[in-house]
């Protein structure tokens, strides 16, 4: 056993050589740094114009680097690498950018056109402003649009005069919310429904284009559809209740008079609406935006 | 002039790419207007491919017609997918796993079904979701990114919030001081239930089993053909380079931000737990993907079928990379019942290219390859793969001996070129810091290389192995006895045991 071991050690045999800077520019910078275009990171052709006859500099912002601009993450340190393979990877750097000009960044969102984005209605889940994390965004038509909550199960808001443009979040791997196109005219601060606090959600169906969500408050099932008005701005809202109430409904909205709020069934007091317990497992409410 | 033309011909030939000689590299058209980044491929029964795209979208390819329908749209980031028996397809998206129904039978889904969304989400953009893989008894397994401090929380997120950490609630919420604050939050962190999980799922959803931790972002989960769940991760802190993991339930797989939701966790904060600690606690990889020389960003393992390569391939577990031009073919080997793997590159250098997100086999054996590169570098679309048919020298097998390996390939090896052979091996550090360089990298002396009567099988005896190393074998100089060049010319052999 003891012979083995030493044959072992004398098998090894320890390996010293110049840093060879393509390699550690592969193995350490390439995922984020390509050579004439902006990826993660800046270009080569880029940090070229920064850096070339400037190794030092070069060195010394790779080992604590911070963050310079809008909208781009921060390159992590790369102490590991050691002075003297950075400066091998600026040689190779400077060597492979020499005469190279970098493209132009495109503006804009290169599949704006695409067909199924600026199909209405549309529906398309994405980080929204002022929601939770698990937001769908609803175009009804051209007109009007909402936010659903998938994580708390309630409408956010609804707003007018376009959709999202999806782009900064698309672009940035999530980064960036969603902007909205247009102005939002309706916002909820809660489920109309009492007791929604623990709603569980399980999905939707498409019908038309249109969403139908389905959730649960606690025994109940719901399901909450949206279409757009025949006319005008706003949103009719369809909903079933699994098993029907036995008690009667009372549903309450915002009292801010945003919106002008009909229901095909029950009665509605300033911004509560009572429906009873035999009317309540199926309605229609109609909100009307300015 | 003309005589300069046919030399620049004939040096193209010279030099091109011997995957070329066998496999056919193509791109399939596109669907219209969409953003073609592939994040989840799969075949369907019929042999059509089901690709989802970057924003959501879920197309079906038909290779007769060369033409794409669409199947369901609106999802967010989906990162995997699994075609069941009926037609419905599950996929992973940020938010859910979610089931994919068309119930009235005009080619797209208008069921969109919340199977499982018992988890957090903070918000934060890293905090992607991968899977389902189905073991045998139809349980779903799924596997959650952790998030990334080049940006906090959000301020709604979904499940609750743990307090172990350095820096409070409103100090992780956008708007407060994260540029101050985002050094001590860990490089990634996992505030809200289950990021950096596998999750087990009963085949209905309704039951979950928090199943191991440790993942950092695990681009890449799936069974082998002998039913190990394999999962990929990414490089970065933690990560010494990307790892390949056989998952087994209660391990712990390295990455520390998970496991302030670890049952009965004793409340430290990870960061500041002992490395030492760490390191007893987690599970060694299974092979470990070399950056910038393998692999940066490996992603899915899929089961190589019959007739897509050569038959000693078939059942093997082929995996995709992102940011090296190139698949890994994945070598299994067990020393006392311990799982390593030697990995093993697959058209590297060949017209392939960058972005290798999902892999699917089509029915007439070619693979598909759709690439992504979502902010890093990589490509779009979908690239068709196809072997010719005829046999080429390739590695087939390697098995770890007391003394060295043995290689086994398809043909007979030229003895001539075996003095050619280089053997490396290094470690790497664990530790927060993002990535490792190499550790105490040694070349090992091959003592004898001997080959087998019928010349395919090559035993390197190079006086041992070194547990706990990363071994190269760089057989970048082989020939077969006929003269032909080793397609797959590396590989990286993890020794988490060395036989005695």
């Amino acid at each position: 056993m003891k012979h083995i071991i030493i044959l072992s050690a004398a098998a090894l045999m320890p390996l010293s050589a110049a840093p060879d800077g393509e390699q550690l520019f592969t193995t350490n910078c390439s995922a984020c740094h390509m050579l004439d275009q902006m990826v993660v990171g800046p270009s080569l052709a880029e940090i070229r114009t920064l850096y070339n006859g400037k190794p030092d500099e070069f060195v010394k912002w790779c080992v604590a680097p911070v963050k310079k601009r809008e909208n781009v993450i921060e390159m992590p340190a790369m102490v590991h690498v050691g002075e003297e393979g950075l400066r091998a990877v600026y040689t190779h750097i400077m060597k492979v950018s020499e005469g190279v000009k970098a493209q132009e960044q495109k503006k804009g969102d290169p599949y704006a056109a695409s067909p199924i984005h600026t199909a209405r209605p549309c529906v398309q889940r994405i980080f929204m402003p002022n929601a939770g994390p698990a937001a769908i965004a609803v175009a009804l038509d051209y007109g009007t649009s909402l936010c659903w909550d998938a994580g708390s199960c309630r409408l956010r808001y609804a707003w007018t005069g376009g959709f999202i443009d999806g782009f900064p979040y698309w672009q940035g791997n999530g980064s960036s919310v969603a902007k909205l196109v247009g102005t939002v005219s309706y916002v909820e601060g809660k489920s109309p429904f009492a007791g929604a606090e623990e709603a569980k959600f399980h999905g939707y169906s498409v019908k038309g284009g249109l969403p139908v969500f389905r959730y649960s408050i606690g025994a109940t099932m719901v399901t909450e559809g949206y279409s757009p008005v025949a006319s005008g701005k706003g949103f009719v809202r369809s909903f079933t209740l699994t098993p029907a109430p036995k008690a009667d409904l009372v549903l309450e909205f915002p009292s801010d008079g945003k919106a002008t709020i009909a229901s095909d069934k029950g009665r509605m007091v300033g911004s509560k609406l009572t429906i009873p317990a035999a009317d309540a497992s199926k309605f229609t409410i109609t909100f009307s935006l300015k | 002039m003309k005589s300069a033309i046919l030399l620049l011909a004939l040096f193209a030939t010279a030099h091109a790419s011997p995957w070329a000689d066998h496999f056919t590299f193509e791109k399939i058209p596109n669907p219209p207007g969409i953003d073609p980044q592939v994040g989840a491929m799969e075949t369907m029964k019929d042999g059509r491919i089901a690709v989802a795209f970057h924003r959501g979208e879920v197309m079906i390819f038909d290779q007769a017609s060369g033409s794409w329908s669409l199947f369901a749209s609106g999802l967010q980031e989906p990162l995997g997918m699994l075609v069941e028996k009926d037609g419905s397809i599950l996929v992973m998206q940020r938010a859910e796993l979610t089931r994919l129904k068309d119930t009235d039978g005009d080619g797209s889904a208008d069921e969109y079904q919340t199977v499982f969304d018992d988890f957090g989400m903070s918000g934060n953009y890293h905090e992607f979701a991968y899977g389902p893989a189905k073991d045998a008894e139809g349980n779903l397994f799924i596997v959650l990114g952790i998030a990334s401090n080049g940006a906090p929380m959000a301020a709604e997120i979904r499940g609750g919030f743990s307090e172990i950490g350095l820096v409070d609630r409103a100090g992780m919420t956008v708007g407060g001081e994260w540029g101050k604050l985002k050094n001590k939050a860990g490089r990634m962190y996992a505030r809200v239930p289950w990021r950096g999980w596998v999750l087990k799922i009963s085949p209905d959803g309704s039951k979950m089993e928090p199943y191991a931790s440790g993942f950092r972002s695990p681009n890449g989960i799936g069974f082998d053909a002998a039913g190990r769940l394999l999962i990929t991760d990414n490089q970065g802190d933690w990560r010494p380079t990307s790892p390949l993991y056989d998952v087994k339930r209660g391990g712990f797989y390295g990455h520390p931000a998970s496991l302030v939701w670890k049952k009965d966790w004793d409340g430290r904060m990870p960061l500041q737990v002992p490395v030492e600690e760490l390191d007893a606690m987690q599970h060694p990889a299974a092979g470990f993907f070399p950056q910038g020389e393998l692999a940066n960003s490996p992603t899915w393992p899929v089961v190589i079928p019959k007739g897509a390569l050569p038959e000693a391939m078939a059942g093997q577990t082929l995996i995709g990379e992102m940011n090296q031009p190139t698949l890994v073919r994945v070598l299994n080997d067990e020393v006392d019942g311990v799982f390593q793997t030697a990995l093993v590159p697959m058209f590297f250098g060949s017209p392939l290219g960058l972005g290798n997100n999902r892999i699917a086999f089509g029915k007439d054996g070619s693979m598909y390859v759709g690439k992504t590169a979502l902010s890093w570098a990589g490509d779009k679309g979908i690239a068709r793969v196809k072997w010719d048919g005829k046999p080429f020298f390739s590695l087939d097998a390697m098995k770890a001996l007391p003394g060295g390996f043995a290689l086994k390939f398809s043909e007979p090896v030229d003895p001539a070129t075996l003095a050619k052979i280089v053997v490396r091996s290094h470690t790497y550090k664990y530790h927060a810091a993002y990535g490792s360089p190499k550790v105490d990298e040694q070349e090992m002396q091959v003592k004898a290389a001997k080959l087998s009567a019928d010349g395919k099988t090559l035993t390197l005896d190079l006086g041992g192995l070194r547990q706990g190393y990363l071994h190269l074998v760089d057989m970048t100089a082989l020939k077969s006895a006929a003269g032909g060049p080793l397609l797959g010319d590396k590989a990286w052999y993890q020794v988490v045991k060395a036989p005695k």
